[in-house]
Order: structure tokens, then sequence, then C-alpha cells
């Protein structure tokens, strides 16, 4: 077994340990019911596609300062995964919504700003795949990646800015009793943990198929486009 | 010093090898022809060495630059006509060039001069879209040597040129360096003293100075 | 920088004499605009009542897609690809470029808006008075800003026109939400303009920086 199945294997092992947590150890809670137990990773899984995100950036200001196909790779990487995160905290988002909120959207700052990321990963994804293969598509990328970086923050403030003059649901008290945070963090902790290895391992599949000519030639026939 | 040092010069899209590590040098006032099927890598080339785009991998030097990293100062020495004429339909000729005078920082004297070296002083109010194929072709070769360029990279100019398309390509590459590719061998035995050519991006041996007969 | 901006205005008096030849864009955004307002008035079944509430909406799509449309073009002909590269062939520096064609598509837009704003003001009854004008003006400059440095982009890419939506939009929003908000008080609700207006303000400088900066990653090799 190579290291990345081990890394893998061990991933997952964290996580079955934070979803023992999640249903055996932290309390049911006393307003919220069982469903408030989504927001153990609901939360967590938020914080690692911004993490994720943070990667996307670093990547891609790195590409763009120097050419670092390491950094290139690692923002392809963390878009990825963060893509997997953001859509998650997405369809949690939507189900812890819909009992306790009694609709599945609301245009609140934490819900539209987290839209906002999914679309821009999108487009780091499509722009990725759609441009020229190579340096052009790298850099419009991170390019793509900065300015999304920024407007998530943006769209953030404007949103809660805007929610001052026409309020939404109300908020739900975020104080958590002890047990409660623990398992919290753990969850954090645990789900970051997965992101990181989902990233480690997507980078090597990235560093694969950058070295692999077969591969890129199955991907041009693909996209066929004709030979200049 | 040469006017261009080109080595190993590689560029890749993706998976295609467009460029497989082209080597030559230009020395001053040469001219150099570069013949190939369509495909082959010429327009490929010829981008790199106008550095409007950059190659995957290899070295360039013009003027004893590099030309990855010294692009904008070396944008003000060489002249470009691409495949498309890149032009501005609506303006006129003159107002075309008058535009990239000002963004060439050159004289809005050198319009006239430039326009009767082409041969289009008399349309040079005719809007540029109403010129035809040749006058366009014409106009845009003014573009190139409106700045008075030490290096002029050529592709296939000819292609829609009119009959005196040759002696007016003779008359702008004079006393300066070029890089022509075309199809067309009697031009480039009649405007170049050396060939380079290209199959599949790979250089059929070194440039070396022989003339093509066939 | 005094060449900078020099060429930047060679650029946007280009771009601007050329449509003025061709009158292509800004009667085609004119109709569009307009055709908005008329089904607009059907699909919200528009009266004296619902009239104020729905008309700042009404402005921010129709301003949108004309957005969309007139930035697209910017870059959008094939020619205009050789007439760009033609144009990075010289000492002209990228960001001034940019900014160029970005002026001239921004000013093509707010041809736009001389047509929508006064359409909306009488099929809607609206008010039409200055501090309208300024908060469309102002959010205008920052979202022309954006919206032609991702149609630079996408002008090179396959698939442009589902793509330069996807990727401006995103960066739009914030504008929609305080430009929203400062014609919702223009035309008569209450908020707070000025906060909306400076905000606008704040946008457009955060935004106009960072698109220049980019500028020569998108457009140069």
């Amino acid at each position: 077994m190579t290291k990345y199945y081990r890394a893998a294997a061990a991933a997952a092992a964290l996580m079955v340990v934070a979803a023992g947590a999640i249903f055996l150890f932290s309390p049911t809670d006393a307003l919220q019911g069982p469903v408030q137990r989504i927001f153990y990773l609901h939360v967590s899984s938020a914080i690692a596609a911004y993490g994720c995100f943070g990667v996307v950036l670093v990547g891609g200001a790195a590409y763009l300062r120097n050419e670092s196909a390491t950094g290139d790779r690692l923002a392809r990487a963390g878009a990825l995964v963060g893509l997997v995160f953001t859509t998650v905290t997405l369809v949690m988002g939507m189900l812890w919504a819909k009992p306790i909120w009694g609709t599945f959207w609301t245009w609140d700052a934490r819900l539209t700003s987290t839209l906002v990321l999914w679309i821009i990963y999108a487009g780091y994804l499509l722009v990725r795949r759609l441009a020229e293969p190579g340096r052009q598509a790298a850099r419009f990328a991170a390019v793509v990646g900065i300015f999304g970086f920024i407007d998530v923050p943006v769209v953030h403030f404007s949103v809660t800015w805007w929610r001052t003059v026409h309020p939404g649901p109300v908020i739900i008290n975020d104080a958590l009793p002890p047990q409660m945070l623990m398992t919290f963090l753990l969850t954090m902790a645990c789900t970051l943990v997965l992101a990181g290895v989902m990233i480690a391992i997507r980078y090597r599949i990235e560093t694969l198929m950058d070295q692999a000519p077969l591969a890129g030639a199955v991907r041009a026939i693909v996209h066929s486009e004709p030979a200049r | 010093m040469s006017t261009i040092v080109a080595h190993e010069l590689t560029q890749r899209f993706g998976a295609e090898l467009a460029l497989d590590g082209i080597d030559f040098v230009l020395d001053k006032g040469e001219h150099l022809a570069v013949l190939g099927e369509n495909g082959a890598g010429k327009t490929t080339l010829l981008r790199i060495l106008s550095t409007a785009v950059r190659p995957t991998s290899g070295s360039l030097q013009i003027f004893g630059l590099d030309a990855l990293r010294e692009r904008a100062r070396l944008r003000a020495r060489i002249g470009f006509v691409g495949h498309a004429p890149g032009l501005y339909p609506a303006l006129s000729a003159a107002e075309n060039l008058e535009f990239f005078c000002s963004l060439q920082g050159v004289d809005r004297a050198r319009v006239a001069e430039t326009l009767a070296l082409v041969g289009l002083s008399h349309a040079a109010r005719r809007p540029a879209g109403r010129l035809s194929r040749g006058e366009q072709q014409r106009l845009a070769i003014g573009r190139a040597v409106l700045h008075d360029p030490r290096l002029l990279v050529l592709d296939e100019p000819d292609a829609s040129l009119d009959s005196g398309g040759p002696d007016l390509l003779a008359k702008v590459m004079l006393g300066r360096s070029a890089v022509l590719a075309t199809h067309d061998r009697a031009l480039a035995n009649r405007l170049c003293q050396r060939t380079l050519v290209l199959r599949a991006g790979r250089a059929l041996g070194a440039a070396t100075r022989l003339r093509v007969v066939r | 920088m005094t060449r900078a901006v020099a060429v930047a205005f060679a650029v946007a008096r280009k771009d601007l004499t050329s449509e003025w030849r061709t009158r292509e864009l800004v009667p085609a955004l004119g109709q569009f605009v307009v055709l908005a307002l008329v089904i607009a008035n059907f699909g919200f079944q528009i009266d004296s009542q619902n009239a104020p509430a729905i008309a700042p909406g009404v402005l921010w799509l129709a301003l949108v897609f004309a957005g969309l449309v007139a930035f697209g073009r910017a870059f959008a002909a094939e020619r205009e690809q050789a007439s760009l590269e033609a144009m990075l062939l010289t000492p002209a520096p990228a960001a001034a470029i940019f900014a160029g064609k970005a002026l001239a598509a921004g000013l093509l837009l707010i041809a736009c808006e001389v047509v929508l704003l006064p359409a909306l003001a009488l099929f809607f009854g609206t008010p039409l008075n200055f501090a309208l004008v300024a908060a469309v003006l102002v959010a205008t400059i920052g979202m022309a800003a954006l919206g032609c440095l991702f149609a630079a982009m996408v002008a090179r890419v396959r698939a442009r026109e589902v793509l330069l939506p996807l990727l401006t939009l995103p960066l739009w929003i914030p504008f929609i939400i305080a430009g929203g908000q400062a014609v919702q008080v223009a035309m008569g609700a209450t908020g707070n303009y000025n906060q909306a207006v400076a905000l606008l303000v704040d946008f457009d400088i955060l935004f106009v920086v960072l698109t220049s900066l980019a500028a020569r990653f998108v457009l140069d090799d």
C-alpha cells in the first residue's frame, strides 16, 4: 500500500471517529433537535472549503509570480477538492435549513457567499478546461482564483451590510456548551485532515497527468481543436 | 552580435508538440526563409520570434536581449505581419496608421511616408474595411515598418498580395534583418539568403546557406 | 505615466470612433433595454402600486444583461484578436490598452443607460433625478473594469457565452447589492443612499486597481 492509500485510510478512519463523536458523544440540542447535528459537518466543510480556496489563491499567485508548476498544480488540486467541500456545505446547509427555517434557501450573508464561492470554483475549473492547455489555462485560472478569493469576503460584507437594512432570518445562537464545542473542534480537525489528504492525492494525480503525454493526448482528442 | 540566436525552441499546446527543439542564428541584415507544409510549425515559430507568445522551453536572444524577459523593449524594434491583418475596418488607412503611431510613440509624419512606401497614398482616407485584400495586406506591412524596426517577422505576407507584392517585400526588407515564412520557393530564393525547412515541428537540418532549388 | 494615459485615450478614441461609424452596438443595446422594460411591464403585471418596488430590479436586470453584451463585444470579434495582438506588439503597456478598452466599453454602456433611465421613468413612472443617475454611473465604472477583464479572458477560450456570465456575475453581485440599494432610495424608498454610494466607490477603487494589475496576465502571454 503506497503512502497515499495509507493516508486516505487514516483520514477515513478519522472521519468515522468524528461521526462517532457527533452521534454518540454530543448531546441533542434542546431547541433544534437532532437536526442540529448536521451543523458539525456543515461548518467544518465550510471551513475546509474556504481553506482550499486559500490554497488556490497561494498556488495561483505563485504561478503568476514565477511560473511555478507546483503552484499551478496545487491550485488545481485545491479547486477540485474545494468544489467538493463547497457542494457538501451547501447541501448540508439546505438540509438543515428546511426543518429549522422552513425554507431550503435564504439570501443571508453566509449562504450567499458560499454560493458565490461555488460558482467561482466552477468558473475556475471550466476556464482551466476550456482555455488553451498549458500556460494560458494556468494563467487565466490563477487570475480567476485571485479575483474570486477577494470577491467572497466582499460579497459576504455586502450582504451583511444589506441585511442591516433588510433583516433576514433570526440568527441562531452560536454559543456552544463544552461537549458540543469539543465535538465541533474534533470534527473540524478531522475534516481539515481529510481535505489535506484529498488535496495531496489530487496533487499527485495532477503531477502524473502533466507528465503523461498519453493521457494528455486522449484529452486532446476529446477536445478536438485543430492543430495550428 | 547576431540579431537572433534561437536555441532548442520548443512549443507545446497540451499534448501537441508544435515545435521540437529549433535552433538557428540570424545575423544582422540577413534574410531567413522558413519553409514547410501547413501545420509544420512556421506560424508558431514566427509568433515566438515576434514575442507575441513565449515558447514552452528553449532560449531566444534578439539583439542580444533575452526575448523571454525583455519583450517590452524588443517590441519597439520588431515589426510583425501575421496571418490576419488585424486592422480596424471602420477607420481609414491613414487613421489606422495614426493610431499605431500613438502606440509606438512615433511621429505622425511617418504615416504619409509609410503610405507612400506601400503604395496606398491614393487610399489614405478609405476605410480599411473597403480596401481590397491585397491593399489590406499592404497596409499591414506598412504598419509593421511604421516604427522603423530592425527586425521584420513576416508570416506568409505574399499570400494575399497582388503582382507588385514581391517588389514591395524586397523594398521593406532592404537594410533590415528579416524572417519570412512562405510557401513560394521562388520568392524565398529571390528575397532570402538562407533557408530553414520545417516538418512536423522539427527543422530538417540546420539553417545553412543553401538555396532551395526544385 | 503620461504615455500610458495617452495610450489609453488613443485606444478608447479608436474604439469609440469605430462604434460611431458603424453604429452597431449602441442601437442594439438601446433596443434590448427598451424591450426588457416592455416585457417586465407585462411579466410583473406592473401597475402604479408595484411599479416603484419593481423598477429598481428591472433596471439592474436590464443593465447587467446589456453590460454582458457590451463588454463581451469589446474583445469578441476574431479580427479583434489579431488587432489586439498588434497593439500588444508595441511598447504600449498592456494595462493602458486594457484601460482604454474598458473606458470605451463603459462609455458605450453609459450611452445605453441614457436610453434606459428615461425609458424606465416613462414606463414605470419612477423619478429620474441626479441621485439615480449618479448611482448608476458610479456602479458602471467598476462593472466595466471587471466585465472587460473577463471578456478579454473568455475571448480566447471556447464556450465564451457560457463562461462570461459565470465569471463576471459573482464579481458584479456587490455592485448590484449596493447599487440596488442606492437606486431604490433615489426612487423614494427609505434607506441610506450615501452609504450605498460610498460602498460603490470603494468597490470601484478596489476592482479598478486589481483589474489594471491583472490586465497584463490576461491580455499578453
